[in-house]
C-alpha cells in the first residue's frame, strides 16, 4: 500500500533533496491541500503557468492581507518585529500589488530591465567576475558562494544604485542581513530588520539628490516615480531594497546550483569547455537556462485565492494560501524529455524559474547575463572543477533553493 | 506615410508578461493561453510597436519592414 504523503516540508529529507517528495506530489496530488501549513501546493507546470497568466485570480499582496506567522517559527518575542517591520517593508514592494497598481508601479521600473538594458551591464559583469576570480586563482580552491556568487550582484547592484565605491563595503554588510529573509533560524527577523532599516537610512537622502539631480541609476528612476505620484517616499526605498531582497540570493543559487549540477555532470562541464560557438542561441546561454530549470534559485511563490476557484475537481476559497512549485514543474515530463537529465544543449527550454505572467522575474535579464558570464569564466579558468566537501548543507526553506557553501579546488 | 511592419511572436518564448499589449494596445493582444498575439498593426504607431517589442522581457517579439524585409527589431 501507497503510504500518505506526508505534509512536512521543512523535514531534513526533503530539505535536502526535495525532488523526490514534489515530483510524488505532481504524480499524485498535483493540487494537494497540506493541512500542516494551511496552504495549497501547485506542482504541475500547465497549472502553475494558468495561474501566473490568470492573476486576477491570485493576489500576490500576500504579506498585506496574510496576518499569519512566517515559518519556519520565528522567536514568539519577535513577532513584533515581523509585524511592525518586516511584513509591512514587503508588503510595501511593487511585486506584492496586483493590477491596476501594479502595472503602473512595473512600468516605472520596467525599461531599466529589458534584455537591451541589460546588455549594456554585461561588461562591467565581466569584469567584476574576472576580480574576484583573480584573487582566488592561484589558490587552487574557492567557495563558489563565498568568494563569486554572494558579493558579485552586490558589487553589480552597488553600481546599478549609482553608490560611490567607499561605501560598497557598507552594502555588502547589509546585503549579509537581507541574506537571512531565506533562512531559518529562529533570531533571523533581527538581522533582517536591521538590514532593511539601515537600507532605508542609506538611500533615503540619495533619493532627495536624486530628485534635485537625475542621473541614469536605479535610484533615480524610482525617484522619478515618485515625482510622477505612483510611489511615495516609503515604496521608493523599499524597491530599491528589492534589488537586494529579490537579486541576490537567488543570485547566489543560480550560480551556486549550477556550478553544482556542472561537477555532478563532468560530462557537461566538458560539452561547454569545448564548444566552438556554433549554435544558436549559444550554448551557454542555453545552459545557463538548463541550470535555471534543473534545480532552479527559488523553488515556490505563493499567493492568496482573491475568490473561489476549481482546480482538477478540488475546490481553492476565496483567501486561502497558495503555493506553486518551480523545482516539480521543471521536472514535469509533460513538458520536458528526460525530465531529470542536466543537458545544457536543451532547447526550447520552457522551465519557469522565473516565474510567468505579468509577474515574470523583473531582473530575468540581469540573472541570465550574471550566470552566463560566471559559467563562461569558470569554464575557461577551472576545466578539472571537483567538489571539496562530502557534506552538502541547504538552508531550511521552501523558498530558496541555497546551498549553506560550496568548497571547490581546480588542481 | 508610415512604413508597413511585420510582426510576429514567438510563442516558445513568450510568457504572457504583457507589457505589449498595454504599451501597443491596438497592434497585441492576449489569447485564451494569455500568450500575446498580433492583433492589428496598422492601428499602432511605429514608435509604439518598437517600444512594445524592446519591452518584452524575453525577446519574443520580432518586427520586420513588411516592404523591403529589413529587421527593425531585435
Amino acid at each position: 500500500m501507497q503510504t500518505a504523503i506526508s505534509d512536512d516540508m521543512f523535514s531534513p529529507e526533503v530539505i535536502a533533496d526535495p525532488y523526490p517528495y514534489y515530483d510524488r506530489l505532481r504524480e499524485e496530488d498535483p493540487v494537494h491541500w497540506n493541512e500542516k501549513y494551511q496552504t495549497w501546493i501547485i506542482s504541475r507546470i500547465d497549472d502553475l503557468t494558468w495561474m501566473t497568466r490568470h492573476h486576477e485570480l491570485f493576489s500576490s499582496a500576500v504579506f498585506r492581507d496574510d496576518p499569519r506567522a512566517p515559518y519556519p517559527e520565528i522567536d514568539e518575542s519577535d513577532m513584533g518585529i515581523y509585524d511592525d517591520i518586516v511584513r509591512l517593508y514587503q508588503a510595501n514592494q511593487f511585486i506584492q500589488h496586483d493590477r491596476p497598481e501594479h502595472l503602473e508601479m512595473r512600468k516605472v521600473v520596467h525599461s531599466y530591465f529589458t534584455p537591451k538594458s541589460m546588455e549594456e551591464w554585461r561588461p562591467f559583469i565581466k569584469n567584476a567576475i574576472t576580480h574576484l576570480l583573480d584573487q582566488v586563482q592561484d589558490k587552487g580552491h574557492m567557495d563558489v558562494m563565498r568568494d563569486l556568487a554572494t558579493p558579485l550582484p552586490v558589487l553589480v547592484i552597488a553600481e546599478m544604485m549609482g553608490v560611490p565605491p567607499e561605501d560598497r563595503g557598507y552594502i555588502r554588510e547589509l546585503a549579509e542581513k537581507l541574506l537571512y529573509i531565506g533562512r531559518g533560524e529562529p533570531d533571523r527577523m533581527k538581522p533582517l530588520s536591521e538590514g532593511m532599516i539601515g537600507m532605508q537610512e542609506y538611500v533615503s537622502p540619495l533619493v532627495d539628490e536624486r530628485l534635485v539631480n537625475p542621473g541614469d541609476d536605479f535610484i533615480s528612476v524610482l525617484a522619478g516615480g515618485e515625482k510622477a505620484g505612483i510611489f511615495d517616499r516609503q515604496q521608493v526605498l523599499v524597491n530599491t531594497s528589492l534589488l537586494l531582497l529579490a537579486g541576490h540570493e537567488t543570485t547566489i543559487n543560480l550560480l551556486c546550483n549550477g556550478t553544482l549540477a556542472f561537477i555532478q555532470h563532468p560530462d557537461q562541464w566538458d560539452r561547454l569547455k569545448s564548444d566552438k560557438g556554433e549554435t544558436l542561441p549559444p550554448l551557454i546561454n542555453r545552459a545557463t537556462e538548463e541550470c535555471l530549470r534543473y534545480d532552479a534559485p527559488v523553488k515556490s511563490i505563493q499567493r492568496i485565492a482573491s475568490e473561489d476557484v476549481e482546480m482538477r475537481g478540488k475546490l481553492i476559497r476565496k483567501e486561502d494560501r497558495i503555493r506553486w512549485f518551480i523545482t516539480p514543474a521543471n521536472r514535469d515530463p509533460e513538458k520536458f524529455d528526460r525530465p531529470d537529465d542536466f543537458d545544457i544543449g536543451r532547447w526550447p527550454n520552457p522551465h519557469v524559474a522565473f516565474g510567468s505572467g505579468i509577474h515574470h522575474c523583473l531582473g530575468a535579464g540581469l540573472a541570465r547575463l550574471e550566470g552566463q558570464e560566471a559559467f563562461k569564466a569558470m569554464a575557461e579558468r577551472f576545466p578539472k572543477l571537483e567538489l571539496d566537501t562530502d557534506q552538502l548543507e541547504y538552508q531550511p526553506s521552501i523558498t530558496f533553493r541555497s546551498l549553506k557553501s560550496l568548497p571547490v579546488t581546480w588542481n | 506615410m508610415a512604413r508597413k511592419l511585420s510582426i510576429s511572436v514567438d510563442h516558445n518564448l513568450c510568457v504572457g508578461n504583457a507589457m505589449c499589449e498595454t504599451i501597443a494596445t491596438k497592434a497585441f493582444a492576449l489569447n485564451d493561453d494569455r500568450q500575446s498575439e498580433v492583433a492589428d498593426p496598422d492601428a499602432d504607431t511605429e514608435e509604439n510597436i518598437m517600444e512594445a517589442a524592446e519591452s518584452c522581457p524575453v525577446s519574443a517579439i520580432r518586427v520586420v519592414d513588411a516592404d523591403t524585409g529589413e529587421t527593425l527589431f531585435p
